[in-house]
């Protein structure tokens, strides 16, 4: 699939956050943003559906939603 | 959509045809699939209610219907592969690239493509008790192969999971090389399969 390139202007933090990110997964910082917009994106579309994002604790049994603007 | 050319196996008499690899399928697609295999999949249905066949034998994609997952392919996470020779679809599956994580040891937490949903035309199924031989072989494995191609073109490494119902379990393990990580409770107690 033909891709497109662009600049992505990030703070020293969130580099360094993109950096771990990617050393973490195993992945090129290129492959961490797509992914991320992957993800990005499905949360969104889920939630306009009327889906809610929770994140379980099942040890501690602990849920809580997230919202995501 | 890409195309590729690509031979299945014609398993009558063993002959490789040609056919079409499409790739980035889009919901009118798994539409155009349905409506193609709906009919098949409805008269293989009576032919096994009325035979003796155990229904434990019966293909366990029976009530798999493709429109209902069609509204999938708008999203950037999932991917559709389809198989199509002379203008019927043969096969399909469909990727998820963000949902699910590695479970290998020592590859724990990196990303995969998951293989959510895979099936072959009802008419390729093996269904010996019916006399029915598929007409197509291979079409499985040309699949699953282009998934392990797309977790490496994603910078994945040809990581690729997914749960397999009983009756692929010994493809999955023997055929493509991947290994049983246990059942998943989450998961109807598919046995979860994961290759690197």
């Amino acid at each position: 699939m033909a891709k497109k390139t662009m600049t992505l202007n990030l703070t020293d933090e969130e580099m360094g956050v993109l950096d771990d990110l990617a050393r973490k997964k195993d992945l090129s910082k290129t492959g961490v943003v797509r992914q991320a917009l992957r993800l990005y994106q499905m949360v969104d579309l889920r939630l306009r559906d009327g889906e809610k994002l929770i994140f379980e604790d099942e040890k501690k049994n602990k849920k809580s939603e997230v919202v995501v603007l | 959509m890409n195309i590729e050319p690509i031979q299945i196996v014609r398993r009558s008499d063993g002959i490789l045809v040609n056919a079409q690899l499409l790739s980035n399928l889009k919901a009118t697609d798994l539409l155009m699939v349905e409506r193609q295999w709906e009919s098949s999949r409805q008269s293989l249905h009576q032919r096994l209610l009325g035979s003796s066949i155990d229904r434990r034998r019966w293909p366990q994609s029976l009530h798999w219907d493709w429109k209902s997952k069609a509204q999938l392919l708008g999203q950037l996470a999932i991917g559709g592969y389809g198989i199509v020779e002379s203008s019927e679809w043969q096969a399909v599956c469909l990727v998820d690239c963000v949902s699910y994580h590695s479970r290998l040891a020592g590859q724990l937490g990196k990303p995969l493509v998951y293989l959510d949903f895979i099936e072959i035309a009802p008419w390729n199924w093996n269904i010996p008790e019916l006399g029915q031989n598929g007409t197509y072989g291979a079409c499985g494995m040309i699949l699953f192969d282009r998934v392990v191609e797309r977790s490496i073109d994603e910078g994945f490494r040809g990581r690729v999971g997914l749960h397999a119902l009983p009756q692929a379990e010994a493809f999955y393990q023997d055929k493509c090389g991947m290994t049983p990580l246990g059942k998943d409770a989450s998961k109807q107690d598919l046995m979860y399969f994961e290759r690197f």
